[in-house]
């Protein structure tokens, strides 16, 4: 009997407890804590001031961007992505001489660098990065980066990149007519030879 | 009138049910109300980790460990670049052990805060579930802060961390427990000792100490039952051994020890442990230190295998590595916690009801990632 009354207090009394915790949440809601308004309104994206070292480090994770006047073509990035979603081809650069109106070939990096080749397809598929950053990390001329960061202001963040169709998400950075214009290049190198 | 017995039914719950915390089936045959027999299937979520290990390089299957358990990814690091730095013999500075330790820890308290909050919600409980996942954003806010991603973070690497912590990291996780403490104690009023989650948690799917141990259970699970048992204080691995905290176990304050109740109050009372270890790693942080310090230029590990096991919030995760000289494991194996705790279902399931089945899996915090791999 005396179990069947404190039973009812218990319950009673915790779930009260536990409504006034809610009561008192209702009284002092704040303006913040509530959910946001999507489209409308956004959460502050954090500042990242990385204290150490700061210029070299991006922890952004956003979309890829290459800078295509930088890369030299290396591959590095490509052997350090663990999905594959990075596919480079590249040619030798050829000697510069009258055929050079075709294609703007070897160059210099912004570090310095001589362009020994030239980049005929450079691929990202966004749809199968893991935004794992590992493919930043070993680039030489730190020409590839996720958007944002130390070149925010060229390449704000950006993470709302859907697109109606799921080959768009294929982002292709070597300038459009490289191929054909290599192509072009060497096929005339081989007649000439031949 | 004597007992109706009817025939027994086959019922599926999943692989699509909110209540099996991922893509699980469980094939549950009931008489009525009863539960006789729980079958859990599940490799809906395989995704060859293991097999996929041994064609990528060891700095490689850091991105696919985050993947295994989504919900304590930086543990999951934790745990292999352990394993890896064992095997090659690496030493890391004091300020890289100091940050993994507050990242793990952070890491804990989310997860915790996740099951909790899920936990309540399986029985009905809605508002604490907001509460927890409001407060485990902040410390997602943190992660976010200090190497850009929210869940997946890449961030531990072979002999040292991707990036250090950012400027101001140690003032705002201070702010952030300040603030998070109080709101422990919240959610332990609102939500523990709350007539209606006791009724349907105490004594319910009771795991006795000899079940937990002959099944391998480990961690929060293990604990509950009344076993002392934490690696972190036991089998101490990077720098645990200099922290002041205590390993909470099950009291069956409510019930039973080892009943659903205990499982879920240890995690809170966890949560509270993991502030106080994150108090101190933050407080004795050296100030200098270079994270890169010990990055090896190319890892490629000497011949031989290791075993190294950690405590993730699950529990005991162990890694498995051979190395055959190349810069390309020749095997990595997983010991997953979350599959021992699944693998006692049945045994502490049957005989239950159908909805107390479903506050016993909420209760043993199964990530599905972890255990199909």
């Amino acid at each position: 009997m005396i179990k069947y009354f404190s039973d009812i207090f218990t319950a009673v009394s915790t779930i009260a407890g536990g409504m006034f915790i809610t009561l008192t949440h209702l009284v002092k809601a704040k303006k913040g804590i509530a959910t946001l308004q999507y489209p409308e309104e956004r959460w502050p994206r954090p500042e990242r001031n990385i204290g150490f070292n700061s210029e070299s480090y991006n922890v952004i994770r956003s979309r890829l961007h290459v800078d295509m006047d930088d890369c030299i073509g290396c591959l590095k990035c490509e052997r350090a992505c663990p999905v594959d979603c990075i596919k480079i081809e590249t040619a030798k650069a050829p000697e510069r001489g009258e055929d050079i109106k075709d294609v703007k070939h070897v160059g210099i990096t912004t570090n310095g660098t001589r362009k020994a080749m030239v980049v005929t397809r450079f691929d990202i598929d966004m749809t199968e990065c893991c935004y794992c950053n590992l493919c930043t990390y070993p680039c030489p001329e730190e020409c590839i980066f996720m958007t944002g960061g130390p070149n925010g202001k060229k390449h704000p963040i950006d993470y709302e990149f859907s697109e109606p169709d799921r080959s768009d998400l294929i982002y292709r950075f070597a300038k459009p007519g490289t191929k054909e214009g290599m192509e072009n290049i060497l096929n005339e190198k081989s007649k000439v030879e031949a | 009138m004597g007992v109706v017995h009817g025939e027994e039914m086959v019922l599926n719950i999943g692989p699509q049910h909110p209540a099996t915390h991922g893509v699980l089936r469980l094939q549950v045959r009931t008489d009525g109300e009863v539960v006789s027999q729980i079958t859990p299937y599940m490799g809906y979520l395989h995704r060859c980790f293991e097999k996929h290990s041994e064609n990528v390089t060891y700095e490689q299957v850091i991105p696919f460990t985050d993947r295994c358990d989504y919900l304590s990814s930086m543990s999951m690091n934790f745990g292999y670049v352990v394993a890896m730095e064992r095997l090659m013999e690496i030493k890391v500075n004091d300020r890289v052990e100091h940050i993994r330790v507050v990242m793990a820890e952070l890491q804990r308290i989310a997860s915790h805060l996740l099951c909790t909050g899920v936990f309540g919600l399986d029985l009905g409980a809605f508002t604490p579930f907001l509460w927890a996942l409001r407060d485990r954003e902040r410390i997602l806010d943190l992660f976010e802060l200090t190497c850009g991603a929210r869940l997946l973070y890449n961030y531990m690497w072979v002999g040292g961390l991707s990036h250090d912590i950012p400027v101001g990291f140690v003032e705002s996780t201070f702010e952030f427990l300040d603030y998070f403490e109080p709101k422990v104690d919240e959610l332990e009023n609102i939500l523990a000792h709350n007539k209606i989650l006791v009724e349907r948690s105490a004594d319910i799917g009771v795991m006795p100490k000899d079940v937990a141990i002959s099944y391998g259970v480990t961690g929060p699970n293990l604990r509950a039952s009344g076993v002392k048992w934490d690696l972190r204080k036991n089998d101490p691995y990077s720098i645990y051994d200099r922290f002041e905290f205590d390993v909470p176990i099950g009291e069956g304050q409510k019930g039973t020890v080892g009943d659903c109740w205990d499982r879920f109050y240890v995690r809170i009372i966890e949560i509270r442990e993991s502030v106080k270890i994150i108090r101190q790693a933050l407080a004795s942080m050296p100030k200098e230190g270079d994270v890169h310090q010990s990055l090896p230029k190319k890892i490629r590990p000497p011949k031989g295998s290791v075993y190294a096991r950690t405590e993730t919030p699950r529990g005991d995760l162990g890694y498995y590595i051979e190395s055959d000289g190349s810069p390309i494991p020749y095997r990595v194996k997983m010991r997953s916690p979350a599959f021992t705790a699944l693998s006692v279902l049945d045994e502490i399931g049957a005989g239950w009801l159908l909805s107390d089945v479903l506050a016993i899996l909420g209760s043993l915090d199964i990530v599905l990632g972890e255990i199909d791999r």
